[in-house]
């Protein structure tokens, strides 16, 4: 056995357990979700082929269609927002400020709160009586403060909100890209009579712009996967006029309550390529203005 | 190795050890000889302890005759669990569901048919009353055994009662009642005078929110002499659907809809002092049993009384009837078994001890005087003979039941939100449902093609 063959059946042997697991936990049902979602397949009884059934179902469904509206709003919304205040807190924690680590653990801190228990406590924060915001707005003139969780309006509105509280995770990863941006191009843009706002818009924007980059595919896929927020603060209920019924809801409800596995597999199976898609738009679009410390 | 990493591999492996040798053992032990009948259940605290109790007893007397053994394990979610075990081939034997999934699971042979090991057993059903009976069948064939039934009725605030003019010994008899009374119980915090945005409510005479108490949002036709499933269709759109749901928009909009969302909205513990009828916010609920044992136990000093809920008709009294079930899932191994426990778990004096440990009514037409005895609900004559009403009725029972409940229930919720007018809602409902019927039966229909 020559030593490259030898390395090879080593490197696989150690990384049996991943590629085995990713063969029999991951690809294995990926194929079988595909072929299901051709069939009528309830887990209880035998898959039926139904040829391209399912998917035109999904063409004509309108809580489809509303999930999916819902989840490019939810997207739309929380994407931008997230990524601004993640590089702006970022931005702000990277100075030599007093209480420097204290601010930052304060904002990474709520990110290990387990979904569920930051729900139900933004589920009572947002109470329209005896809710802690609402007592606020009450105590600084607002009137007739939202209905935050009750309200078509405002459900989208407070969940992004309620998203937001989970900033540190970006924020942390901006942070350690702004510590990778050499101090010498401050200098050059500072003797180069640069402002602040040059400086931020010519070394650390750019500089930053692979950290962009991955933090936007990640929180594309988990716009796209939001779930536990919205099934834990509306109490599994589709929220007001299903303002806050999202694609991922909507496949799990199909799935392991209505008993259409062969529906939800289509569904999954478009959710992969919207995502695919968006992430190839998003490298596609950002090859100009990604600039690598290599390049 | 070295000693020193010796030794610290024994100092860190050593409560592995002692856990493994004295840990806690996932199972009891099991005498020898005895066919384990393994048993799913949702129930824990006081009802896990009580059926535990009842399953002990099994062990111990008819199970150590006849050489089997029940391993009662209670499960979250345990509806789901059955249904994806029942898939993968390993179901348990014996499993307690609740209606919402009972028709979905009947109608896609998930459970096995139970007439025929009725009979060879020789279980004698003809103690039931007929209703709880009717639930547990699908399409005319025996699926279930009835466990925990319940009705649900109004509780009433008697104080709110004298304290709004009303006789707190004469509860409404009509839904039209029902909303006059309501009116009158409810008081507002008028707040600031100048300013009507400031107002809100601080006692609600009556709410059908799902969010408060009013769990049942598919039921309110029934109250209006309607019926959602006549085995074909699922009627919602209809004269009683459309005389439900204006009812409830009438109400709303006559008290202020946005004062009573903004009530609704705020999020109580339901099983707590929260709950608004025992915080005494909300005059009347209509509620199940149990609620007499939150009463007891959050708001022993609360004055109120339980009555059957009313009718659109004093001509005819509908009542909402509801059980969780014990089913034998399709291929469980050991169905004779756990026959033999189920035939123990229906025998009168057995379930009349479960159904009275966990607050419920007795599904038999003549229960035991011991039952009413101490019983936590004083009230529970009351939902008992409300079962007996020729008008007692059940979920529907339709193959699909689990979409047009989530359909009813975005309809409703859309209703009380405001968001639609209720015949635009019905109709929009009632126009989902038919094509999510329709695709059901297309289905069912490829799927006989097909075997």
């Amino acid at each position: 056995m020559t030593r490259a063959r030898r390395d090879l059946v080593a490197g696989l042997l150690w990384t049996a357990p991943w590629w085995l697991g990713f063969l029999l936990l991951t690809a294995g049902p990926l194929a079988a979700t595909l072929y299901l979602s051709f069939c009528d397949y309830s887990l209880l009884q035998p898959p039926v082929f139904t040829g391209l059934e399912n998917y035109r179902q999904l063409a004509v469904d309108p809580t489809f269609r509303k999930v999916l509206v819902n989840t490019v709003v939810y997207a739309a919304l929380w994407i931008p927002t997230m990524t601004v205040l993640a590089i702006g807190l970022a931005i702000l924690l990277n100075r030599p400020i007093r209480g420097q680590a204290f601010f930052r653990a304060a904002i990474f801190v709520p990110t290990i709160v387990p979904l569920v228990a930051a729900g139900v406590v933004w589920m009572w924060l947002l109470a329209p009586e005896s809710g802690l915001v609402n007592e606020l707005l009450r105590r600084v003139g607002v009137a007739s403060p939202p209905l935050w969780l009750e309200s078509p309006r405002w459900a989208m509105i407070a969940l992004v909100m309620v998203s937001l509280w989970f900033v540190g995770t970006p924020m942390v990863i901006y942070l350690a890209g702004l510590q990778e941006i050499p101090l010498t191009l401050y200098e050059a843009a500072r003797l180069d009579g640069a402002s602040s706002w040059g400086q931020l818009r010519h070394v650390t924007l750019p500089g930053l712009s692979p950290i962009i980059l991955f933090n936007l595919v990640v929180a594309i896929i988990n716009a796209w996967q939001v779930f536990a927020l919205p099934y834990v603060m509306w109490r599994t209920r589709p929220g007001p006029d299903r303002a806050t019924f999202f694609y991922t809801t909507y496949l799990f409800e199909n799935a392991f309550t209505n008993l259409k596995m062969g529906y939800a597999s289509a569904m999954g199976w478009v959710q992969l390529l919207i995502i695919l898609g968006l992430t190839g738009l998003t490298f596609w679009i950002s090859r100009r203005s990604v600039h690598y410390v290599s390049q | 190795m070295s000693l020193r990493n010796l030794i610290s591999a024994l100092v860190l492996g050593l409560p592995v050890l002692l856990l493994l040798v004295f840990g806690p053992r996932g199972r009891t032990e099991i005498p020898a000889g005895r066919t384990v009948v393994v048993y799913w259940e949702k129930w824990t605290l006081a009802e896990g302890v009580a059926i535990q109790r009842i399953v002990n007893r099994f062990n111990e007397t008819v199970g150590a005759e006849r050489g089997i053994w029940v391993d009662y394990t209670a499960l979250g979610d345990v509806d789901k669990r059955m249904l994806i075990a029942t898939a993968g081939g390993d179901p348990p034997d014996v499993a307690g569901i609740s209606d919402r999934f009972f028709p979905q699971y009947a109608a896609q042979s998930a459970l096995t048919p139970l007439d025929a090991l009725v009979r060879e057993f020789d279980i004698d059903l003809s103690g039931f009353k007929p209703i709880w009976l009717d639930i547990c069948r699908y399409d005319d064939t025996l699926f279930a055994l009835p466990s925990t039934p319940f009705t649900v009725a109004l509780y009433y605030n008697r104080a709110h009662f004298r304290a709004a003019g009303l006789d707190p010994d004469r509860p409404p008899r009509t839904t039209a009642e029902l909303n006059d009374f309501a009116e009158r119980l409810t008081r507002f915090d008028r707040g600031d005078p100048g300013d009507p945005q400031d107002d809100r409510i601080v006692q609600l005479g009556f709410t059908a929110s799902p969010s408060m108490l009013g769990w049942w949002h598919w039921a309110w036709p029934n109250f209006f002499d309607g019926r959602l499933w006549d085995g074909r269709r699922f009627a919602l759109d209809t004269d009683a659907g459309r005389a439900a749901y204006a009812w409830m928009w009438d109400y709303r909009e006559r008290v202020g809809n946005r004062l009573v969302l903004q009530f609704e909205g705020q999020q109580p513990i339901i099983e707590s002092a929260q709950n608004p009828f025992l915080a005494g916010e909300l005059s009347m609920v209509l509620q199940g049993p149990w609620l007499s044992a939150w009463a007891a136990r959050y708001a022993p000093d609360l004055d109120y009384a339980v009555a059957p809920f009313p009718s659109v008709s004093t001509q005819r009294q509908h009542v909402l009837a509801s059980t969780d079930f014990f089913v034998i899932p399709r291929n469980a191994r050991r169905p004779r078994e756990a026959m033999v426990f189920l035939k123990y778990m229906v025998s009168q004096p057995v379930l009349e001890e479960l159904n009275r440990a966990h607050g419920k009514v007795s599904p038999f037409r003549r229960p035991q005087p011991a039952f009413y005895e101490g019983h936590v609900n004083p009230f529970v004559r009351v939902f008992d003979e409300m079962a007996t009403s020729p008008y007692a009725f059940g979920s529907p029972p339709m193959p699909n039941w689990t979409e047009a409940w989530t359909e009813t229930l975005y309809m409703t919720e859309s209703i009380q939100r405001g968001v639609a007018r209720p015949t635009a809602a019905l109709t929009a409902a009632q126009e989902k449902i038919d094509v999510l019927v329709a695709q059901q039966e297309r289905m069912a229909a490829r799927r006989r093609t097909t075997e």
